[in-house]
């Protein structure tokens, strides 16, 4: 009980409270039958590696113990809960390079 | 006895898959760390302080560590002596919790 108190929910006041599961699809249900994959799409995955970030509740905790063999899953705050588009961007290589400036709008100089 | 037309297992009945008896070091090593994941989600959960009567029978099962190796690499089968065959056998087992076995056996 008392070794997991980094991600307890009522930890010290230092970290945030823990609010959400953050599920990722490690290994695919193909061939474990309907019940399985129906509870991964009601968890909103639909491909291995997918991340989603659900409230706790004791729906979803049934839920991701019914896949847990298939998932990992961390506790986060609600700082750290990310759309999908914020995931795409996350994942968004660096340009490589830096606009410093942009001379179409300086009059010329004759 | 021997040439192009043998008698062999191949030839009298055609594909033929040979399951190993026993899982090798690897597989067993393999085996270890997926329980360890599982059981790690469980932990997750716990951590979350959800109450659910599905987090209650998970907390139920052994961990990796409390397992016997006996329930780790193999499973409890009416059909074979010893009551027991390898857990690689029963398919999809890699994504089965195969955790607990009948008393006794």
């Amino acid at each position: 009980m008392s070794s997991a108190a980094h991600s307890e929910p009522s930890s010290t006041g230092s970290s945030p409270p823990m609010t959400h599961f953050k599920i990722t699809l490690r290994r695919s249900a193909i061939g474990l039958g309907d019940r399985i994959k129906g509870t991964l799409v009601s968890l909103g995955i639909h491909r291995r590696h997918q991340t989603v970030y659900h409230s706790h509740g004791p729906e979803v905790a049934g839920k991701l113990l019914a896949v847990k063999e298939l998932i990992d899953v961390e506790n986060v705050p609600t700082e750290l809960v990310k759309t999908k588009e914020q995931q795409t961007r996350d994942r968004r290589p660096p340009r490589g390079y830096q606009v410093v400036g942009n001379r179409r709008n300086e009059p010329l100089i004759a | 006895m021997f040439g192009a037309f043998r008698p062999s297992h191949v030839n009298l009945g055609g594909l033929l898959w040979k399951v190993p008896w026993k899982l090798s070091p690897t597989r067993k090593a393999n085996a270890r760390a997926r329980l360890k994941k599982v059981d790690a989600v469980i932990e997750a959960v716990r951590a979350s302080g959800v109450q659910c009567g599905s987090l209650t029978q998970a907390l139920q099962l052994p961990k990796e560590h409390e397992m016997p190796a006996r329930d780790k690499y193999t499973v409890f089968t009416p059909h074979a002596r010893g009551y027991r065959k390898g857990i690689h056998k029963v398919p999809k087992w890699t994504r089965l919790t195969l955790r607990t076995n009948p008393k006794g056996f």
